[in-house]
């Protein structure tokens, strides 16, 4: 063992020390973020402009401090989660290829059906897959490729159910590429648009779509709060220092009572507003705590497309879905649980997979080998010994 | 052998006293304790014939967490017919087959990993107890349940033979017993009474 922990012991007390300190000074500033979210809550209409301008959560007709219990729940609906995992290509393995393995759940309430499980995995090995627009596809790009491929398999089964409104898609995540902010343009262009092409797809089947993600660090209404306290204007607001900035937006809303949602809010992402909004996407988003009565929360951010958020009804079926959904486990999805599950891909698989690739080069006359780096590494890290 | 026959499961991992297979739980029909089943042997033509001696579950943290809870219908089915919960299929190796010789003793090399086990029809099974030498491997077995099992396998024996021919069958079996577990009468008494329910 390379790792000295004994060398971390006094390193790892502190940091319980210092986490410790850092709640208790949090906790004041969530008070204070909650103070602030009562005072502002009818500032929701004069936030709206400077809160794009300041990057910060775009207020609805909602009040800012709307609780919404939980609605009832239909007898009969149909949540289809999906979730991805990928394996990234490496340039010392035996070839360069990547994978993408995305899951999905088709778990049918009120209904004595045993849920769909699936699974697809892609290998992408030729020049086209490797490239895109002569840029490696590996780290944010693969991540774009299975965002894609996510959204594709849940519009693919979308299609397949009854066009009745009662079906809810759900990725684990986001609905907005976040990862291509800082990409070329015309690349940007081109993947945002396939992916709101699925959800055209997922929209005119019938079917409602949403992300769930649990527990996100994010701090759009915290800085939409201390936009409000600072006078309302973004250029006040950037004169000041922000005492919430370190606060996520999860921990303000974590008062929400179990089953309830917060306000709804529109995300500021440039990217929303340059692709989503005129497909009639735009990307809004709420809190939501899955918890049981009695148990602590478990705040959840969800998104969801304008189509959905603008609609009462519709929105009142996701919040009440993924409540029925997180309530089978305790507090988080059941379908988006087995969706993972299904993606995942465990090291006895990824080394079936490496040997599966040996064989298929071996036979194709291929000579392969590990670059000395891996060879390397796989002498040593095979299990580590020590003679002190 | 024609293997158009109930697949159990693939093997996991043999010696040639034993082997594990590996089989999901929606499988129709798990084969019961003390039931015959083939696997292929490694030499074309060749077969190895065990006693079904345990079926387990492998235990899933997953599934832990819905002990206790309140649980839906659905999460019931998907995890009895869509996860991987790994059943364990226990076999005793009581015999082998050249072709059509059948032997009952340990087969001389395992069957091999990932290889298919089937269920017995019943001819195979009047085939191979038509000799009752295996009576000897099974209680001279250390891993399994000895008594509890040969009385199972005699039993299904037994019922896959047509009516008229059972009791012949099962008194053959006694007679087999009671010459095996001479020195031992209380035992021998407590295997017939197993059999008595046959």
């Amino acid at each position: 063992m390379t790792l000295e922990l004994s060398k971390l012991a006094g390193q790892v007390r502190a940091m319980g020390q210092q986490l410790a300190t850092r709640e208790r000074e949090y906790a004041n500033m969530i008070e204070q973020a909650r103070q602030w979210l009562a005072q502002y809550a009818d500032q929701g209409e004069p936030l709206r402009h400077p809160a794009r301008e300041s990057h910060a959560a775009i207020p609805t007709g909602e009040r800012l401090d709307a609780e919404f219990p939980l609605p009832a729940i239909p007898e009969r609906f149909t949540f289809i989660a999906a979730d991805g995992v990928e394996v990234q290509p490496d340039s010392h393995e035996i070839a360069y290829y990547y994978l993408i393995n995305v899951g999905c759940l088709v778990y049918r309430h009120g209904s004595d059906q045993t849920p769909e499980a699936y699974s697809q995995p892609i290998i992408g090995s030729t020049e086209d897959d490797i490239y895109d627009h002569d840029q490696l596809v590996a780290g944010n790009l693969l991540d774009i490729k299975r965002d894609l491929v996510e959204i594709t398999t849940l519009a693919e089964r979308c299609a397949a159910e009854p066009p009745d409104a009662t079906t809810i898609a759900v990725v684990d995540g986001t609905l907005i590429m976040w990862t291509l902010k800082d990409t070329p343009q015309e690349y940007q262009r081109e993947k945002v648009l396939a992916y709101i092409q699925q959800l055209d797809r997922i929209r005119n089947s019938g079917a409602l779509v949403a992300a769930f993600i649990s527990r996100p660090r994010r701090g759009e209404v915290t800085r939409l709060l201390h936009l409000a306290s600072a006078g309302g204007t973004a250029k006040q607001a950037s004169e000041v220092p922000n005492p919430l900035i370190h606060i996520p937006d999860y921990a303000v809303f974590e008062m929400l009572p179990p089953g309830a949602r917060s306000a709804l809010f529109a995300s500021p992402s440039s990217i929303n507003y340059d692709y989503y909004e005129e497909e009639g996407h735009t990307i809004h988003f709420f809190y939501l705590n899955v918890a049981t009565e009695g148990s602590a929360p478990a705040i959840a951010r969800v998104e969801v497309p304008a189509w959905v958020a603008k609609d009462a009804d519709r929105l009142a079926l996701v919040h009440g879905a993924i409540v029925a959904q997180a309530r089978i486990t305790g507090d988080y999805p059941y379908a988006l649980v087995r969706a993972d599950e299904l993606a995942f891909i465990s090291g006895p698989e990824r080394e079936a997979l490496e040997d599966m690739v040996i064989t298929a080069l071996v036979r194709a006359g291929v000579r392969t080998a590990l670059s000395p780096k891996k060879y390397y590494k796989t002498l040593t890290r095979q299990g580590k010994r020590k003679f002190r | 052998m024609s293997e158009n026959r109930l697949q159990v499961g693939r093997v996991l991992r043999a010696g040639v006293q034993g082997f594990v297979v590996g089989c999901e739980l929606k499988q129709p029909d798990i084969p019961p304790f003390g039931s015959f089943v083939r696997a292929n042997g490694i030499t074309p033509g060749s077969a190895i014939y065990g006693l079904v001696y345990n079926v387990s579950l492998e235990d899933d943290l997953f599934a832990r967490h819905f002990v206790g809870r309140d649980i839906d219908e659905g999460v019931i089915k998907d995890e009895r017919e869509n996860r991987q919960v790994p059943v364990e299929v226990s076999i005793l190796a009581v015999g082998c087959a050249e072709g059509e010789t059948l032997r009952q003793c340990l087969p001389p090399h395992p069957p091999v990993t990932l290889d298919w086990l089937y269920q017995c029809t019943d001819e195979e099974v009047r085939a191979f107890t038509a000799r009752l030498d295996y009576f000897r491997l099974v209680l001279d077995a250390r891993q399994t349940p000895v008594d509890e099992l040969l009385a199972a396998s005699i039993r299904t024996a037994a019922v896959a033979r047509p009516e008229e021919e059972r009791e012949m069958f099962l008194v053959g079996a006694g007679r087999e017993l009671a010459r095996l577990l001479a020195g031992d009468p209380l035992r021998l008494e407590g295997l017939l009474r197993r059999l008595q329910s046959a």
